[in-house]
């Protein structure tokens, strides 16, 4: 745990995974005062959180401690190590480590990250305050590296290296290796982020011009176009955008800081990410990166299966009934969905092309009448009306336009809104939890209604007739094909899944349950584990297989790990729907579980070009015991939980612990 | 003796507050695309119809229900709702096997092509020649009373062989009043002892569990319940005397639409849907079942048949009687509708009529007080020879008819292809007399 803590500010300057870290430690003593006064920093830095008794979890964040890091670094920058510079070093830190916290505090009330805003700001109070320490002595003159090699070409490299105060050819080179075996991306962004900056600081100066605060370039296109936001054509423009505006920062704070010999170190970057995570973070930006991963590529995997697989950020409900069923009007409708009341849906019973059996002037004749309304969600009963009688047909309510309704409030904290119900058909109460699939009253003709049907609404506030809210349908059947987070058209017949709650029950994995298979040469077992997180994975032993169980749904959505057994199933049921029918589905695989090595590096290096060329979807067909598609197959056995068959290819695993159920 | 006081619902459709007379007339002309008038004069009156469009409609309903929420479900025609060969083989065709309650039901399954292991023998009477044949040929057996038991356990004694068997049970489900006349209560324990009795007896073995909780049951609930008792005893026989219980047999009993007497709310409000009863019991059986899960047999019938039955009658005669209604006589009677005595049939109008209704009865051709199909409806004045079609007739009349003072008519089927087929002749007096012997 201790190393973990030590490590990871040292990775969390170049915004790479913790595992970076040793490795940037070691380099740091390239120039040794540097990486000694930074090890300084950092240890005081912990010790005085352990004085103040700081949680581990704030520590694991890595801010906390790597603006201290970056003081110190920043120290042996200038000055050789001495009693005094030792001494400053590890009360500079301190003071960073307060000053880290409070700005965390304020500044996470508007969700915006410090970045090194305390190191910048600690630097100028450091430097103001060296003017009165004339003990110190700058080491500029008589450095003594460990060596070097001068490619003074390479000004990439020197400014890279610069990052870490190693504004040298072969510690520029070591730095940018290691982020390029971590994520192209980023690597990628350093080097356009730098080229454009230079380019454009050039421009406007008149000939070529390079500086020591350039890797300000690096940082802001590397932390807004990898980490901030998710790597995306759009965004790197975006990123590029704050390169440009960086020119002028850096400039006018050159300016200023001459005055008093003030660096400007990494203030511009930090102002330019700190104003575009407000602008975008606040707007709700489609490609925000709501949720950083280790790095851009995970965090753009992470994207893609939030945004096409599971539609994270949507308002999902069941459909308010079983059997088959058409859509009268969607969203906006043509007849009454409209302005604040445009996201509603109605359903009408519809066979050989009409509503009603005979000619249609009685409520019985219509299909619809009388047919039970289920709930679309967990939730409780907030509000209901009953006793309105059904029109008959010629006749609407004008009055009481939502007739006999029934409100609920789902677990989400959305409201669902159902109409027109049959009088006294409604069998729950206000303050009932109902559940989805329970009935909760009869397909009716009250109100502003020509003829028996569902309204169906989700809104935001428990008040009948409050302003409606966009939604989708958890899933339905179209065509023998099963659609998920998804609306169908005006005029489409669809039919409610049934959740077939033995299959539910044979995907009920429980912790610690072991399942073993067999092939014709190979023996394979996995285990099912839990983490700190509360996240249920199958674990084979190294590699973890992370899924998820949904009122009907099954799902994988994680793997960490090498290539395995475990990883190919991901792959043959990325989802596996809990019903009992014949059906056709899509679904997305993540490309990290999809491709291997190089082809691998190269797609996550394109994709943030065109998503949809590089991330398609799979076709997969559920048959009554049996989920297969062209990479193979799953299948199950009525008797027995889990999966009784997983063919691989053509290489088929059997169970073979079927006692153990 | 006392009885239930009820509240009918009469239609005067001359002070409702919306109605126009136009609108409170039922008007069916034809039955799947075939003018019902055309049917008359090709085929006669009165005419039973059936729809096979109807029955597939509502078969695949069912199955649907049942199947997509329990992969194992296996559906057994009740013969006794209907076993006009062409009925049966029409839901054979579907992939429903059969149920019998008698011999002559049993015979006339084999008849029908369906393997004896296909079918599910119930009933309280059945003789130890049917019973023997029974189990010569697979037959799943449902024991209904200890003199089947022992009846059984001689026939292993004699065919040294073990037979599995199944047992009827009967509990209180919450409905009023309970059926307790059909198998072994589970409640007082008897279910129990009738196992235990089968176990020590050790010619037979256990393979079911049956019960049937009533008939046009009003309530999906008694299902759940039932479907649950029936489970803890599975898991109890199962853990106590080491039985595989293979299967779990509902019955029937699920309503049909059709308007029972002596209840006010139209079927539409108050008929469970085929997914009511299907959430019911499969969730009883995931909720209650330890260790293997058991297939689940459904007997249904009248729900399956009901709806895809109608009787077309005609106009011999009306009169008005003493009190001012108009007595319509009709060529179709209580003699072909035994279900009249629960139901208030739906009346349709092959044709919408300008005049406005009057109250009315139709009485059927026999000369019996009896006789009355429905004693107040709203009709426009009808005249001789005016076609009527009543509705929803599929189950238990073509099996419960009388052939009582009058003939009995043909029974027609609307195929899949809307060809109409006639399933069983008219009655004649050759036909009436043939077993007379003097």
């Amino acid at each position: 745990m201790k190393r973990e803590i030590f490590f990871k500010p040292y990775a969390a300057i170049l915004f790479l995974p913790k595992r970076a870290g040793v490795l940037l430690f070691l380099l740091s003593f390239y120039l040794p005062s540097v990486g000694i006064l930074g090890f300084v920093a950092i240890i005081s830095t912990i010790i005085f959180a352990h004085f103040t008794s700081t949680k581990e979890e704030y520590l694991k964040n890595g801010f906390y401690l790597y603006n201290s890091l970056l003081v110190g670094m920043g120290i042996g920058y200038f000055y050789d190590v001495s009693l005094v510079t030792v001494f400053l070093s590890a009360f500079f830190a301190i003071f960073t480590y307060l000053l880290s916290f409070f700005l965390n505090k304020v500044f996470s009330m508007f969700y915006l990250p410090i970045l090194s805003l305390p190191f910048g700001i600690v630097s100028i109070i450091f430097y103001l305050s060296s003017y009165k320490y004339h003990e110190l002595f700058s080491n500029l003159v008589n450095r003594n590296l460990v060596f070097d090699i001068n490619f003074d070409i390479f000004n990439f490299f020197k400014s890279f290296g610069t990052i870490f105060f190693l504004p040298y050819s072969v510690a520029g080179i070591l730095m940018f290796l290691l982020v390029l075996v971590y994520s192209r991306i980023l690597a990628f962004l350093g080097v356009i982020g730098f080229l454009v900056g230079i380019f454009i600081h050039s421009l406007i100066v008149g000939k070529l011009t390079l500086g020591f605060f350039d890797f300000n370039f690096i940082l802001i296109a590397m932390a807004l176009g990898g980490v901030f936001l998710i790597p995306y054509w759009k965004n790197y423009l975006m990123a590029l955008i704050g390169v440009i505006l960086s020119v002028f920062l850096i400039d006018a704070f050159e300016v200023f800081g001459n005055l008093y010999n003030l660096p400007v170190y990494t203030l511009p970057f930090n102002i330019i990410v700190i104003l575009f995570v407000m602008l975008l973070g606040s707007l709700g930006y489609k490609y925000f990166n709501y949720s950083i991963k280790e790095t851009p590529e995970k965090s753009l995997h992470e994207f893609l299966s939030n945004f096409f697989r599971f539609k994270t950020s949507e308002i999902k409900i069941h459909l308010p009934f079983s059997g088959k069923w058409s859509v009268y009007q969607a969203f906006d409708g043509k007849y009454t969905h409209k302005g604040k009341w445009k996201y509603a849906y109605d359903f009408v019973k519809v066979k050989n092309g009409k509503m009603y059996e005979g000619e249609g002037n009685f409520l019985e004749d219509y299909y619809a009448f009388g047919e039970s309304v289920l709930s679309p969600v967990n939730g409780y009963v907030v509000a209901i009306r009953y006793d309105l009688p059904d029109n008959p047909i010629g006749i609407v309510d004008r009055e009481n336009n939502w007739g006999n309704y029934i409100i609920i409030k789902s677990d989400y904290g959305y409201f669902v809104e159902i109409s027109h119900l049959m009088q006294y058909s409604i069998p729950v109460k206000i303050g009932d939890y109902v559940k989805v699939g329970d009935i909760i009253g009869k397909c009716g003709n009250s109100g502003y209604s020509p003829m028996p049907h569902i309204h169906i609404q989700v809104q935001k506030y428990a008040v009948l007739g409050s302003e409606t809210l966009p939604f989708l349908f958890e899933e339905y059947i179209k065509d023998k094909k099963l659609y998920y987070y998804s609306l169908p058209k005006e005029n489409e017949e669809i039919e409610a899944t049934i959740l077939d709650k033995g299959m539910k029950n044979r995907v009920s994995f429980i912790l610690d349950e072991v399942y073993k298979y067999k092939s014709d040469d190979e023996e394979i077992k996995f285990v099912v584990k839990m983490n700190s997180r509360g996240e249920f994975y199958f674990c084979d032993g190294e590699n973890k297989l992370f899924f998820y169980l949904k009122e009907k749904m099954f799902y994988f959505y994680g793997y960490e790990g090498k290539n395995s057994f475990l990883k190919e199933l991901f792959k043959i049921v990325p989802r596996i729907p809990l019903i009992n029918k014949e059906v056709e589905y899509s679904d997305f695989v993540p490309l990290d579980v999809k491709l291997n090595g190089l082809k691998r590096y190269l797609v996550e290096f394109l994709l943030p070009f065109d998503f949809k060329r590089f991330f398609k979807e799979d076709f997969y067909k559920k048959e009554k015991l049996k989920v297969s598609c062209k990479y193979g197959e799953v299948g199950f056995s009525f008797y027995h939980k889990g999966f009784s068959y997983i063919k691989i290819g053509e290489k088929i695993y059997r169970r073979f612990d079927e006692e153990v159920c | 003796m006392y009885k239930k006081p009820v509240i009918n619902r009469v239609d005067f459709s001359l002070s409702s507050k919306y109605g126009s007379p136009v609108k409170s007339q039922k008007v069916k002309s034809e039955i799947d695309g075939i003018k019902i008038e055309e049917l008359v004069k090709e085929f006669g009156s009165p005419l039973f119809v059936f729809s096979e469009s109807k029955i597939k409609e509502t078969y695949e309903k069912f199955k649907e229900a049942f199947e997509s929420r329990y992969p194992e479900v296996q559906f057994f025609w009740s013969y006794k709702t209907n076993y006009l060969n062409a009925i049966c083989k029409v839901f054979h065709k579907l992939g429903s096997k059969a149920e019998v309650v008698s011999e002559f039901e049993y015979d006339k399954a084999r008849r029908n092509g369906i393997d004896g292991r296909d079918i599910i023998f119930n009933g309280p009477h059945k003789t130890k020649e049917a019973l023997r044949k029974a189990v010569k040929e697979g037959a799943k057996i449902h024991i209904d009373h200890w003199w089947e038991i022992k009846d059984l356990e001689e026939i292993a004694e004699e065919l040294g062989v073990e037979i599995p068997v199944a047992i009827r049970c009967n509990m209180d489900t919450g409905v009023y009043p309970q059926w307790s006349r059909f198998g072994f209560n589970i409640d007082n324990g008897e279910a129990y002892d009738a196992i235990k009795r089968i176990f020590e007896g050790k010619k037979l073995f256990l393979i079911g569990l049956h019960t049937h909780v009533g008939t046009f049951m009003l309530s999906a609930n008694a299902y759940y319940v039932a479907a649950k008792k029936l489970t803890e005893l599975k898991n109890k026989v199962e853990a106590d005397f080491g039985f595989e219980i293979e299967y779990i047999d509902m019955g029937g009993g699920f309503a049909s639409k059709n308007r029972l007497k002596g209840i006010y709310q139209p079927p539409e409000v108050i008929v469970p849907t085929p997914d009511d009863y299907a959430e019911a019991i499969t969730s009883a059986i995931f909720e209650t079942n330890k260790g293997k899960l058991p297939k689940l047999y459904l007997e249904t019938g009248r729900a399956l048949i009901d709806e895809a039955g109608y009787l077309i009658t005609s106009v011999f005669a009306y009169k008005r009687l003493a009190d001012g209604k108009k007595s319509y006589i009709l060529d179709a009677g209580v003699n072909l509708l035994y279900t009249y005595f629960w139901y208030n049939f739906e009346v349709f109008l092959t044709k919408r009529y300008d005049n406005l209704t009057e109250p009315a009865q139709l009485n059927g051709p026999l000369c019996m007080n009896i006789d009355v199909i429905a004693e107040n409806i709203q009709l426009p004045p009808l005249n001789r020879g005016d076609i009527l079609t009543i509705w929803p007739v599929g189950a238990y009349n073509v099996t419960q008819w009388m052939q009582f003072i009058e003939y009995r008519p043909r029974v027609l089927l609307i195929d899949l292809d809307k060809n109409v087929r006639i399933i069983r002749e008219k009655e004649d007096l050759d036909y009436v007399i043939e077993k007379e012997t003097e």
